[in-house]
């Protein structure tokens, strides 16, 4: 490995560690109680991950974005792929998909809780709502954008519609899909959150927000920090999940579009 | 495509949004769903004609839109300076790429209680989330469209004697405008969520905060009236960029 690939593979721990540096350093000019310095919050992250408590809390939180990812994706994919491949189907679903998508879905929490509870079905439901948007969306595109030709050749040697789908337009669309997955992904975890604010009975946001209206501040940034290598753990995780199955195709963006 | 087809396109994709609110008046007319959770259709729509009237309401509207606004053009010239800068010079890639890997995939309403303690409870906290949130997608889809620019386009610029600073923007942003603008629709929506959100966790009005007041009360109507307000909000947004983008973008072959 040469030292330029080395200091490449670094850059984003290099990154982290400049911000932190940026973090202490504003801290410290601020002197504000409710700024603590980048390595007082880095202290108390043992303390909550040491909690028991707490660690259920944050199990459960990823539990519930797990199941709904893994819904969203196994509903959604299909529907995109679909909708690439029929016009009827794209002008069918496309208004419906329009209207719900500017609206906030950890906003409907408050509805879905009056219909489900506040338990686990309703958080799992809104990450499921989340989650499914940009995942439909991109393998909507991914479809519509498979050759014609491919298509062609594969009716020529008698596939049915179905195994057309399957075998040549999955293929050819996963990449575009695993960019919604990836956003979905990022989706997944602020749907996490941004609920467990509103429901506040268990999980990652509960401790997150408790913690700031009872002015711990120590416990508000660490869990600040645990989100966020959550977030990108995660999406490194993925990143190198996708560079498997896709490695015959250039990646489009080497970074994630990231939404909320 | 000819005007017939449109027509049945539009046609089609109406009959889910008429399903739906068909079966939520049917929900509420069998009975399935008694009244207080699940208000009929007809008077969700008429206290939403009632409350557009109202004095209180429009302010919630305008709080919403401003903040909207404020973040998302802070997040277009952010995204776009930072996108083409990257994309020109590979001092500033070096520097850029690492930090976007990192805060992009990061949930930024993870941040926002820390903007809260640092920017106050007020108008900017919120601008700043906004703009954060909606940064990253146009700053991706900057960087990616400007870095797919035809070399030869630029040497022919530059053997036509431009000066740097004009090929950047007279042969690098008009050809990397579709992608751009592809980015700032993303960023919109982002924009139109986060707002929400964002007022919903913490403020005195905005859209956002009078669904709050309404779940608090248990007014399960008012508890639509913003949802189905921010969504139109959304539409209307979303229409005014598609005509910015067929005019912008007029003369380009396919869009």
């Amino acid at each position: 490995m040469t030292l330029r690939t080395l200091i490449e593979r670094l850059a984003p721990l290099l990154a982290c560690v400049g911000l932190l540096t940026l973090w202490q350093v504003a801290a410290l000019g601020l002197n504000n109680d409710s700024f603590p310095t980048a390595l007082d919050s880095v202290r108390a992250v043992p303390a909550i991950l040491g909690d028991k408590e707490a660690l259920i809390n944050i199990l459960a939180s990823l539990r519930r974005m797990a199941i709904g990812f893994a819904a969203a994706v196994l509903v959604s994919i299909p529907l995109g792929l679909l909708m690439g491949r029929s016009r009827g189907v794209a002008s069918f679903f496309n208004p419906l998909l329009m209207v719900i998508y500017p609206v906030p879905k950890a906003a409907l929490m408050p509805i879905i809780m009056l219909w489900l509870g506040v338990g686990d079905l309703s958080k799992t439901l809104v990450i499921f709502l989340g989650v499914s948007l940009p995942v439909i969306y991109h393998s909507f595109e991914g479809a519509k954008a498979v050759e014609e030709k491919m298509l062609w050749s594969g009716a020529a040697m008698g596939l049915s519609a179905m195994q057309r789908l399957i075998r040549i337009v999955l293929p050819a669309a996963l990449p575009e899909i695993l960019t919604g997955c990836r956003t979905g992904l990022v989706l997944a975890l602020i749907t996490m959150v941004t609920s467990e604010m509103i429901a506040r009975q268990s999980g990652a946001g509960n401790i997150l927000f408790n913690a700031l209206d009872m002015g711990q501040y120590d416990t508000v940034y660490a869990m600040i920090i645990i989100i966020g290598a959550m977030g990108i753990c995660l999406d490194a995780a993925f990143e190198r999940m996708r560079e498997r199955l896709v490695r015959w195709s250039e990646p489009q963006f080497d970074i994630p579009l990231s939404f909320s | 495509m000819n005007g017939r087809a449109i027509t049945t396109d539009v046609l089609l994709g109406l009959v889910p949004i008429a399903l739906l609110v068909a079966v939520w008046q049917g929900t509420v007319s069998f009975g399935l769903a008694p009244a207080t959770l699940l208000p009929p259709p007809g008077l969700v729509f008429m206290r939403m004609a009632q409350q557009l009237t109202s004095a209180s309401f429009n302010r919630d509207i305008l709080a919403t839109l401003l903040r909207l606004f404020a973040g998302f053009s802070i997040a277009v010239v952010l995204g776009i300076a930072i996108g083409l800068a990257a994309a020109v010079s590979p001092a500033i890639n070096a520097a850029v790429r690492p930090v976007v890997r990192v805060l992009a995939p990061l949930p930024k309403v993870a941040l926002y209680p820390a903007l809260l303690l640092l920017l106050g409870f007020g108008h900017e906290s919120k601008i700043t989330l906004v703009a954060a949130d909606a940064m990253f997608p146009i700053l991706l889809s900057t960087y990616y469209g400007a870095s797919i620019v035809e070399q030869k386009l630029i040497w022919s610029a530059m053997a036509a004697g431009t000066p740097p600073r004009a090929i950047l923007f007279k042969v690098i942003l008009p050809a990397a405008a579709p992608s751009i603008l592809t980015g700032c629709r993303i960023g919109l929506v982002i924009s139109c969520i986060v707002v929400f959100l964002a007022e919903m966790i913490t403020s005195t009005d905005g859209l956002g905060h009078a669904l709050i007041t309404a779940a608090r009360t248990f007014q399960a109507v008012d508890m639509f009236v913003p949802l189905i307000t921010i969504s139109l909000l959304g539409l209307i947004l979303n229409g005014l960029l598609q005509a910015a983008r067929s005019y912008l973008l007029r003369g380009f072959p396919e869009v």
